[in-house]
């Protein structure tokens, strides 16, 4: 494939990346976060329709614009985001899509030996108990990814494209899908493998292709090539802009105390969050950051742990009231459906959440009080508005952001939890928005900043945690907290033992 | 806000609760009519609950497909009335008349499918239009009630075949041919769209075709239940069946199917009609007037609701 390009919205994932598999080879495809990996596959396996895309198989070019058509030209992917039905059994779901059939009608026996041979293979990676009738829901994550591979071998490819396959795999199902993989590669059959672990691309793979914000920057044999250079390759040379010596606030007392936090995607996760401090949340993307956040803020349950903040002693926080009532604010990462009502008025938008201050007697709400609230905060973060009574979804995107924040600052929070909340924002809001969080902080606020762009980490951070597989895995400190090492900590992590990175080891936060 | 909803949608009548109501039915319509178990009275009985035995088919497979279909009523009365028009009262022409209802409510189907699947709006809204559409074209066909169904559709229909009446036989017909249609490739692909279409697609399922045949195949059952309500009525009457779309989501959820989409079957669905039906009965006699239907209907939800959530509830707390 050559001269991939595809924009969602205004951004732009893939730019003219390129990619070439041989025949029996495994090709590992590499890149920092957003660099357009699964794009890439998902183009090449007809799931997303590229702007601009050239492919050619055996010399021949080739047109896909449906999953069918990959099919056709025996092209299988295992996605990321599973393609099972939870409700059908794991045969059904094997043959989902080429059940043989005659006149119409199920041919179940014709196929009942391919998903027998099928499961055999993949026996040892699945339970006991699993067989071809069990009903996939009934499966743990695992064993469904297992599935999902099994689905696509069985469709005997000649292409496979493994998306992060082996994310949530064990040791043992990970080494059974590697002599799976090696086996069909025997065959002739092409591999592309995505993985975030890098030691597993070493292990598997002959060459890789690396990409960069879209592009490919280079595709390299792998024997004699070290992970070191490999994650030099992801960086690049581009450096980013030198956090352009922002009088970096003195550390006051700790805000925030969190201690052996475990939840939905956590695990013993322990920070402190002090006055006056940007704290960052780093490492690949979904590596628990957003849990941690939502956790924090009562949307989701900790299984163990303690939150502690100055303001709130001893105050459990079970839902966001109960957060919002001892000055937590949350920004959500996906605004559209978390962080407002984008039909109602900017107006309602910025109140509602501190409602019940201005509330007269406990039930009517001052229109005047309301107005007045919001005009001052309007004014207080340059948003640009027509009048306060349109919809927020007339703004753009980074003026919804800042409605979004307008709201929870109304509430005066001490601590305020922002997830990535410049995602497809543009440059000069996003220079309003960083502005904004100094200006909470030099107010003596504590912020908790996750974010999937390291540049930004890199800029506005003091301080960042690296999360890998939602636990706490890194930490880097003032001037080590740079576009490189967040990079290189990111991928590094997730080799096996924790490298410790930075220079900075006072303990874990 | 949203999630929310999604897990009301989720919300589904247990296997268990359907076939208690229908027990507890059976059980209180026995109680009040002591001719219930009569030939005569199951005759009758069945003869007024077939159409929407057949619609409540319809409406599951269009369910289980992730969709919803409001205009099902519209189409009975749609066919009902191009059947009796076409038959013009003569016995010759009876298979005409199966004929043409089955095409008029697979071309309805055929339009909401495509309006549904391929320009890809909200089939609440889409059938919500079409209905009128089609009770509109029924007006034009036959302005106000009229016409007649030929005898020998009426006569058949009441009467029974080695001890079984043809009643009974159309819905056991019915559910065969649901049971057929659950070993064709087309119902698996139909669970797997209801169940998630992303993945569907990725998985090669058509997904769009899938979806269009959901409707159409919808359709096509309602022109059987156009049949079956004028071999119970007699006459044709544009006005028909303007409750019977609420009353099969009504039935199908009573079944067990899940308006997500996805699970469930057309046997509860089945089941669930006959319930709806008997509840309508058991008012009746209780010298509820008829017009505490609707309201029965709504306590009859709920109770299966209520039944199945309390029972899920103790096998989670298990």
């Amino acid at each position: 494939m050559s001269g991939v390009t595809k924009h969602y919205g205004g951004v732009r994932a893939l730019d003219g990346a390129s990619l070439s598999l041989e025949a029996g080879e495994v090709h590992g495809l590499l890149g920092p976060n957003g660099s357009g990996k699964s794009t890439l596959n998902k183009v090449l396996a007809g799931t997303v329709a590229a702007d601009r895309a050239e492919i050619t198989l055996d010399g021949r070019p080739l047109a896909i614009h449906s999953p069918r058509d990959a099919h056709r030209h025996g092209i299988a992917a295992v996605y990321q985001q599973l393609s099972l039905i939870p409700d059908l059994t794991v045969a059904q779901n094997l043959t989902l899509g080429v059940e043989p059939a005659r006149a119409g009608f199920l041919r179940a026996r014709v196929s009942a030996p391919d998903v027998a041979e099928t499961l055999r293979q993949f026996a040892p990676a699945l339970g006991d108990r699993v067989t071809a009738s069990t009903p996939v829901a009934d499966l743990p994550p695992g064993e469904q990814q297992i599935v999902e591979i099994a689905k696509a071998v069985m469709r005997r490819p000649r292409i496979l494209i493994l998306d992060e396959a082996t994310a949530s795999l064990h040791r043992d199902q990970v080494s059974l899908v590697f002599d799976v993989v090696r086996r069909l590669c025997a065959a002739g059959v092409s591999v592309a493998f995505v993985s975030h672990r890098i030691d597993e691309v070493m292990q598997l793979c002959t060459r890789a292709t690396i990409l960069r914000s879209g592009r490919t920057v280079a595709s390299t044999e792998l024997a004699g090539t070290s992970e070191q250079e490999l994650v030099s390759l992801m960086i690049g040379q581009t450096r980013a802009p030198e956090a352009a010596a922002a009088p970096r606030a003195e550390k006051g007392e700790p805000r925030l105390t969190v201690t052996g936090l475990s939840g939905q995607n956590l695990n013993n996760v322990s920070l402190r969050a002090h006055r006056g401090e940007v704290l960052g949340l780093g490492g690949l993307q979904g590596q628990g950051q957003s849990e941690l956040l939502l956790t924090i803020f009562g949307a989701l349950r900790a299984r163990e742990g303690s939150i502690t903040t100055s303001s709130g002693r001893g105050a459990r926080i079970r839902h966001p009231r109960d957060a919002a009532r001892i000055g937590i604010a949350l920004v959500p990462g996906d605004r559209a459906t978390q962080g407002m009502f984008a039909q109602r008025s900017i107006q309602e938008n910025i109140s509602i959440v501190s409602l019940a201050r201005r509330l007269m007697a406990g039930v009517a709400i001052s229109a005047r009080r309301e107005r007045a609230a919001a005009a001052s905060m309007i004014d207080r973060l340059s948003i640009k508005i027509g009048r306060l009574t349109d919809p927020v979804s007339s703004l753009s995107g980074g003026n919804q952001q800042k409605v979004i924040i307008a709201k929870w600052l109304l509430n005066e929070p001490g601590i305020v939890l922002l997830d990535d909340p410049t995602k497809g924002v543009d440059v000069g809001a996003k220079a309003e928005i960083y502005a904004l969080i100094r200006k909470l902080t030099r107010n003596g606020a504590a912020v908790i900043f996750n974010s999937s762009d390291d540049r930004e980490l890199a800029e506005i951070a003091d301080r960042v945690l690296v999360m890998y597989e939602g636990s706490v895995k890194g930490e880097l400190d003032a001037e080590d907290v740079t576009y490189d090492n967040l990079v290189s900590s990111a991928l590094l992590i997730g080799m096996g033992d924790q490298h410790r990175v930075g220079g900075d080891e006072s303990g874990t936060a | 806000m949203s999630g929310m909803l999604d897990r009301i949608r989720d919300v589904r009548v247990g296997a268990l609760a359907t076939w208690a109501l229908l027990v507890i039915a059976v059980v209180l319509n026995a109680i009040l009519q002591p001719t219930f178990f009569s030939l005569y009275s199951i005759t009758s009985n069945f003869a007024t609950f077939v159409p929407l035995v057949l619609v409540a088919i319809a409406q599951a497979i269009v369910v289980v497909g992730g969709g919803l279909d409001l205009s099902l009523g519209a189409i009975v009365a749609l066919s009902s009335v191009v059947a009796v028009t076409v038959m013009g009262g003569e016995d010759g022409r009876v298979g005409l008349g199966f004929a043409v209802a089955i095409a008029v409510g697979a071309v309805c189907g055929l339009v909401n499918g495509l309006v549904v699947a391929v320009v890809r709006l909200q089939p609440l809204i889409v059938t919500f239009a079409t209905a009128s559409i089609f009770s509109g074209s029924a007006l034009v066909v036959m302005p106000k009630p009229g016409g007649t169904v030929p005898p020998v559709m009426t006569g058949i229909y009441r009467t029974a075949v080695a001890g079984v009446p043809v009643s009974v036989l159309a819905v056991l017909v019915a559910v065969c041919l649901w049971l057929v249609l659950r070993q064709t490739r087309l119902m698996r692909h139909v669970y797997a769209v209801g169940g998630d279409p992303g993945a569907a697609y990725a998985s090669l399922v058509p997904v769009t075709r899938t979806r269009t045949l959901t409707y159409v195949i919808a359709g096509a059952f309602s022109g059987l239940a156009a049949m079956a309500l004028l071999a119970n009525s007699g006459s044709g009457d544009p006005f028909v069946g303007a409750d019977i779309a609420l009353n099969s989501i009504a039935a199908v959820v009573v079944g067990g199917v899940a308006l997500r989409g996805g699970r469930g079957g057309a046997v509860g669905a089945v089941v669930g009609a006959i319930v709806l039906a008997m509840a309508a009965n058991i008012v009746f006699f209780f010298d509820v007037p008829t017009t505490y239907r609707q309201l029965v209907n709504g306590l009859v939800i709920i109770g299966a609701l209520a039944l199945s959530v309390l029972s899920s509830a103790r096998r989670a707390a298990r």
